[in-house]
């Protein structure tokens, strides 16, 4: 089976193009790409007539629901879901819900991976239970499959376990997952602290606690020769430790969850459980230092962070509201928002999204180019629609952007190239 | 120009907020709590203003006289007054506060006076069941119903607070009654001074209409009333001051520190009070500079003033 998709304004980040052009794809896999292809023997033309033409979207950070949870979120609507929304690859994180740290539950759950289309990877947990007190079995987690470590939403708070922890992971090429914050100082809060959350009576965190445990974990992943990943960037002052830290011999990267880069903690004014959010929604300065950080190429992902909750309302006032929000299907529509806002460039947008986490793995595909995957999207960057929390694949409703208006769509998607979406309307 | 020369209800249907009121709002409050004051010295304290309405008090904390005063508020305007002791109840059994406001809301109560250790929750119940909310405390954010009762107290010797200079001493930064205070003095036109050491002070708290000091007798300068707050233990985690002798050094009320005060200094606090950590003893039972016992008697008055405007509110199918 031998197919093109021809007359597509191509965008490529990995290759830097940006232009007309197509793809040949023949068995799952791209054979020829850019402006000039050679379709005579193809079986199936598809005229793109102009759309854009990316590689499928790679999301370092989505979460599952645990296995027997009624009406919840199944791998099946996650795949559907991010299908939807173009993502052709997605990660499953460890954490407090499914913490992903036994080798036995981290095998089955791998031989769930190819049933659904779209390409699952999972990260084992760090240390047993997230608690970050005793070394997780991460050489049998690896062998498992997972093909990183993390310690979800939970800093390791005890140095000399973060040491080992990157010292011990490093045999195995894994990066470490670390949630930047200083435990202590982050204990039990629920904002930003600032003018807002300081009159709103909100336990909160000052932004600086993100900048203490980048030091912090940069200096321990110098000292142990790990691979630090640096797990949601959210603030200025963690950006300023990055840059900082940059500049010696340190195998550091870092993402950004989509929610820091489009929303901020004025969104939440009205203590709106929907925004909710751990790491918290900062400030709208910090948000604008993580977009610049984006096209400065600081940025390696953007991640969705998805999050089913179990209460379609979420159920709680928001300081005591599960945090997180549904973001795989909308984690597309929410970065072409900064585009058409002019904040960034399409191929900007794209790069954190395809190639740089493809990159951070080692993964073959995120790139349009001749010997990839054929994992691909098409997008009508311009038809209009309105999120609707109860529309989205997930049978949760928990989605911060519920109402939004975004511009811009999934018209096909393809991993393998197999046809996993068909966007229809 | 008096309120008779011109036509205004009182437009809200909910307490949730002291920003949600202007100085009318404010004044048509304190009206009607000067009745209530009043007629509340006298054996005919009842009347029946609220008859056949209904009013829950939700406390998820434990409450004292919060509670009490309200409680008394209500049945003293004839409502049925039904007390939810909630931090024993279903929440401790794992339903959402939704769940717990949707059962609630079955039970066809009509006004909620709802207190919660979490910011927002008044609102959150008032937008998931639909009934009218006074909030009697929620978090670290706001307890409407205190600030007034301090500000009528004040105005009941001085006839009003605008231009006066009034000090909030203590753990500020924990304090639901220093925020609600601080917007509803800064309404009303007073001139406002916190005094704390900076682990008790909120982030930025110079940006809201407040003069900070952190030395009580540069503070007290000149001031015309001083309202001491307890540290508030069950919202702290870890130490804030080293102890409770060294605050009561720096930060404790005693009559000799109030001497660079005005000559007609009064002293408030909103209870339940420490002696000898944030004010001395004896001035805390001194008659001629402590509020304390009138701050609970107007409580009351405030609390029925509250109920009847918006009791009389429901009934009419107005404010919002």
């Amino acid at each position: 089976m031998m197919f093109a998709i021809i007359n597509a304004r191509l965008v490529d980040p990995a290759s830097d193009y940006d232009g007309p052009g197509g793809v040949v794809v023949e068995d799952g896999i791209i054979i020829e790409a850019g402006p000039d292809i050679d379709i005579d023997a193809c079986d199936e033309i598809i005229d793109a007539r102009g759309r854009i033409l990316a590689p499928a979207l790679i999301d370092l950070r989505t979460a599952r629901e645990p296995g027997l949870t009624p009406d919840g979120e199944t791998m099946g609507s996650l795949a559907a879901g991010a299908a939807r929304g173009g993502v052709g690859t997605l990660m499953l994180a460890p954490n407090a819900r499914t913490p992903q740290d036994s080798p036995d539950s981290l095998a089955a759950l791998v031989r769930t991976f190819s049933d659904h289309g779209v390409r699952f990877l999972a990260a084992g947990a760090a240390t047993v239970g997230l608690a970050g007190e005793q070394m997780a079995e991460i050489g049998l987690l690896a062998r498992c499959g997972a093909v990183m470590v993390g310690n979800g939403d939970r800093p390791i708070a005890d140095s000399r376990v973060m040491r080992r922890v990157l010292a011990y992971s490093s045999q195995f090429d894994f990066w470490l997952a670390s949630r930047p914050a200083d435990a202590e100082l982050s204990a039990g809060t629920v904002a930003l602290e600032s003018d807002w959350s300081a009159r709103m009576g909100l336990p909160s965190e000052p932004a600086i606690s993100e900048r203490i445990a980048i030091e912090r974990d940069a200096s321990l992943a110098e000292l142990s020769g790990g691979k630090l990943l640096i797990d949601r960037l959210s603030t200025e002052a963690g950006l300023d430790a990055l840059r900082h830290v940059r500049s010696r011999d340190i195998e550091i990267a870092a993402t950004v969850a989509v929610a820091h880069l489009t929303l901020n903690e004025t969104d939440a004014g009205d203590l709106d459980s929907a925004f909710r959010m751990d790491p918290p929604l900062r400030s709208e300065l910090d948000r604008r230092a993580l977009v610049e950080a984006v096209i400065n190429g600081e940025i390696n992902a953007v991640v969705s962070d998805h999050r089913p909750t179990p209460f379609d309302d979420k159920g709680e006032p928001f300081a005591l509201a599960i945090s997180g929000t549904l973001s795989v299907e909308t984690l597309l529509g929410a970065m072409l928002g900064l585009v058409h806002d002019g904040q960034l460039e399409l191929i900007d947008a794209l790069r954190v999204l395809t190639c740089g986490p493809a990159d951070l793995l080692g993964l073959p595909q995120g790139r349009v180019t001749a010997g990839a995957p054929a994992d691909l999207i098409l997008i009508d960057g311009d038809i209009p629609w309105v999120v609707d929390a109860d529309a989205l694949a997930s049978p949760r409703a928990n989605c911060a952007w519920s109402g939004r208006r975004f511009q811009g769509r999934v018209l096909q998607s393809f991993v393998g190239g197999i046809n996993i979406h068909n966007h229809d309307g | 120009m008096s309120r008779a020369e011109f036509s205004y209800d009182f437009p809200h249907r909910h307490l949730l907020s002291v920003a949600d009121l202007n100085p009318v709002d404010i004044a048509i409050i304190f009206e009607r709590a000067e009745v209530f004051l009043k007629r509340n010295r006298t054996p005919d304290k009842s009347s029946d203003g609220l008859r056949g309405l209904t009013v829950l008090n939700l406390f998820f904390e434990a409450s004292t006289r919060t509670q009490g005063s309200f409680e008394m508020a209500g049945k003293r305007l004839g409502a049925d007054v039904v007390n939810f002791a909630m931090a024993s109840s279903s929440t401790s059994k794992g339903e959402s506060l939704s769940d717990t406001a949707r059962t609630l809301a079955a039970m066809q109560p009509d006004i909620l006076v709802v207190r919660h250790p979490a910011t927002g929750a008044p609102k959150f119940l008032a937008e998931a069941t639909g009934l009218s909310v006074i909030n009697a405390g929620d978090g670290m954010h706001e307890h409407p119903t205190q600030a007034l009762l301090d500000s009528f107290t004040l105005a009941q010797r001085w006839g009003s607070v605008g231009g006066r200079r009034i000090l909030i001493v203590g753990d500020i930064l924990h304090s639901r009654v220093a925020r609600s205070n601080i917007g509803l003095l800064n309404i009303l036109g007073a001139e406002i001074r916190l005094c704390a050491p900076p682990t008790l002070l909120p982030t930025d708290v110079d940006q809201w209409g407040v003069e900070v000091f952190h030395d009580l007798d540069a503070a007290l300068v000149g001031c015309d009333a001083v309202m001491a707050l307890r540290q508030q233990k069950e919202r702290m985690t870890g130490s804030f001051v080293p102890s409770e002798r060294e605050f009561f050094h720096l930060f404790g009320l005693t009559h000799e520190r109030l001497e660079v005060a005005s000559p007609d200094v009064l002293v408030l606090h909103p209870g339940p009070m420490n002696r000898g950590v944030e004010i001395h003893t004896r001035l805390a039972d001194d008659p001629e500079i402590s509020l304390i016992l009138d701050q609970v008697e107007s409580g009351v008055a405030i609390r029925m003033a509250m109920l009847e405007l918006i009791g009389t509110n429901i009934r009419k199918g107005y404010g919002s």
